[in-house]
């Protein structure tokens, strides 16, 4: 099945929008460089709707106590209730254990639609 | 999203906080308070070196009130979201924190009009509007004989149902607080106690929000531990203590440690009368959340050294951003005779005016 979700143009980089595909609750993701990705809108902690959180970046692991690497801004999808952080250009893996990911959908993007499928 | 995984079973939320603004406090202060406000712009003191870093602060990001209001301060907003999505039969209001007069380091007169104050503002609009809501009485603990003329202003109003003192850098057992107690437990109103800001690391502050956070139920063994060994609760044997947003996991530790120890040392405390963890199961209960993602093994062995399942009630801490969902918060395939118990019953028989 494919169902059009969106348009390109609805969603700036570093935007989200929450939908519904297939029945279930998804977010749209538009990344720092335009790419489109596509999740559960569930958190897998306690559930939370993700799109009501932010696409933000994070301070990327070191090796130094007190060094704050800020990067991957417009990237890394924080929930709105506990704040984990899911990298959106890693399939939506968790940054604190990347054993976690949330669930993500195929999409493709045609004549300025954003269409997923399964 | 209802029921989903309690059943459509009835909710008691131990731990709600409504926000108020200063400005809707004026109409129930008086001169010369309200223009300590108005025109010299107090505002309660904080001492952290760090904000709440989650997404939008100490808040859910989702409970920002439509219109732009913070989150807690619209009684539609809240019932929307939190009271008919989850079903609840009852909610606990615990504050706001903001003011917290009882947290105030001096001038506690101004602190006093600010319980009362609030004690009014909390009736007339949370309070008397939604019958599922019932109220925690502010006081100015510092000076408890103001305090115990605010809770017999306002404590035997049906609606409120505990007294609510701070956690922060005093310890609340002490004779010199016992007015207190003996109002409340007048007019049957329990004690809550919450964290406000307590200093955490040896009298103050530890370097990271993470440590503050994580650290936040050693502040609450000194108040257990404290309340215990003062005495308070052979005193007060009507008194029962809620310790509020401080998950409850310490407590197995706390009190086989505290039995040890008064079998040791008991001559030093000779007005505690029986074993600590007895007092506990009989005095205190305990707000499950923050919860620490237990698997149910998890939690059955805590219970099993609680030894008793009716220590624990649910609280979802709504609108800040560590709440636990009634549905997701508790580990799946509990028995349904501990889901009513940790949802509501153990609630209900802690609090004699929700019975
Ligand atoms: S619900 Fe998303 S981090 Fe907890």
């Amino acid at each position: 099945m494919q169902k059009v979700i969106a348009q390109t143009e609805d969603i700036p980089p570093g935007e989200m929008m929450e939908a519904e595909f297939d029945g279930r609750p998804i977010v749209i993701c538009r990344a720092a460089d335009g790419e489109f990705h596509a999740f559960t809108n569930l958190c897998p902690h306690q559930g939370a709707p993700l799109s009501k959180g932010k696409l933000c970046g994070a301070p990327e692991p070191t090796d130094y106590v007190g060094e704050y690497n800020y990067k991957n801004e417009g990237n890394i999808l924080r929930c709105p209730w506990h704040g984990r952080e899911f990298d959106i250009k890693n399939h939506g893996r968790m940054l604190a254990n990347d054993k976690q990911k949330l669930r993500e959908y195929k999409l493709f993007i045609e004549d300025g639609n954003i269409t997923l499928y399964k | 999203m209802k029921g989903e995984c309690h059943n459509h079973m009835s909710l008691i939320d131990t731990d709600i906080h409504e926000r108020v603004s200063y400005q809707e406090l004026l109409p129930y202060l008086e001169q010369p308070w309200k223009r300590y406000i108005t025109d010299c712009h107090w505002i309660q003191e904080k001492h952290m070196p760090y904000t709440q870093p989650a997404v939008a602060g100490v808040d859910r990001a989702d409970a920002r009130v439509p219109d732009g209001r913070p989150a807690g301060s619209d009684l539609g907003f809240m019932q929307e979201q939190l009271l008919d999505s989850h079903g609840h039969e009852y909610g606990i209001l615990t504050g706001a924190l903001d003011p917290s007069p009882s947290s105030m380091h001096g001038w506690y007169e101004m602190a006093t009009a600010l319980a009362s104050a609030y004690n009014d503002w909390q009736l007339d609009h949370w309070l008397e509007k939604d019958s599922r809501l019932y109220g925690s009485v502010h006081i100015a603990a510092q000076e408890p004989a103001a305090a115990a003329r605010e809770i017999e202003r306002v404590g035997s109003h049906p609606k409120m149902v505990q007294v609510l003192l701070p956690i922060d850098d005093i310890l609340w057992g002490d004779p010199y607080y016992h007015p207190i107690f003996e109002a409340a437990e007048k007019h049957q109103l329990m004690i809550g106690m919450h964290h406000n800001e307590p200093p955490v690391h040896f009298g103050k502050w530890p370097k990271y929000f993470i440590e503050w956070h994580t650290l936040i139920p050693t502040a609450h063994m000194n108040q257990v531990t404290n309340m215990v060994f003062s005495g308070v609760f052979d005193k007060f044997p009507g008194l029962k203590l809620m310790m509020i947003e401080g998950g409850f996991t310490y407590a197995p530790f706390l009190m086989k440690k505290m039995d040890q120890q008064y079998k040791d040392l008991r001559h030093e405390v000779p007005w505690v009368k029986r074993m600590p963890s007895d007092i506990i199961r009989d005095h205190l209960c305990f707000t499950t959340q923050p919860l620490e993602e237990l698997k149910k093994w998890e939690l059955m062995q805590m219970i099993d050294q609680m030894g008793s399942d009716e220590l624990i009630s649910f609280s979802t801490d709504y609108p800040h951003w560590d709440y636990d969902s009634p549905e997701r918060a508790l580990p799946p395939r509990l028995d349904e005779d501990l889901k009513t118990k940790i949802f509501s019953e153990n609630a209900r028989q802690f609090y004699p005016k929700l019975r």
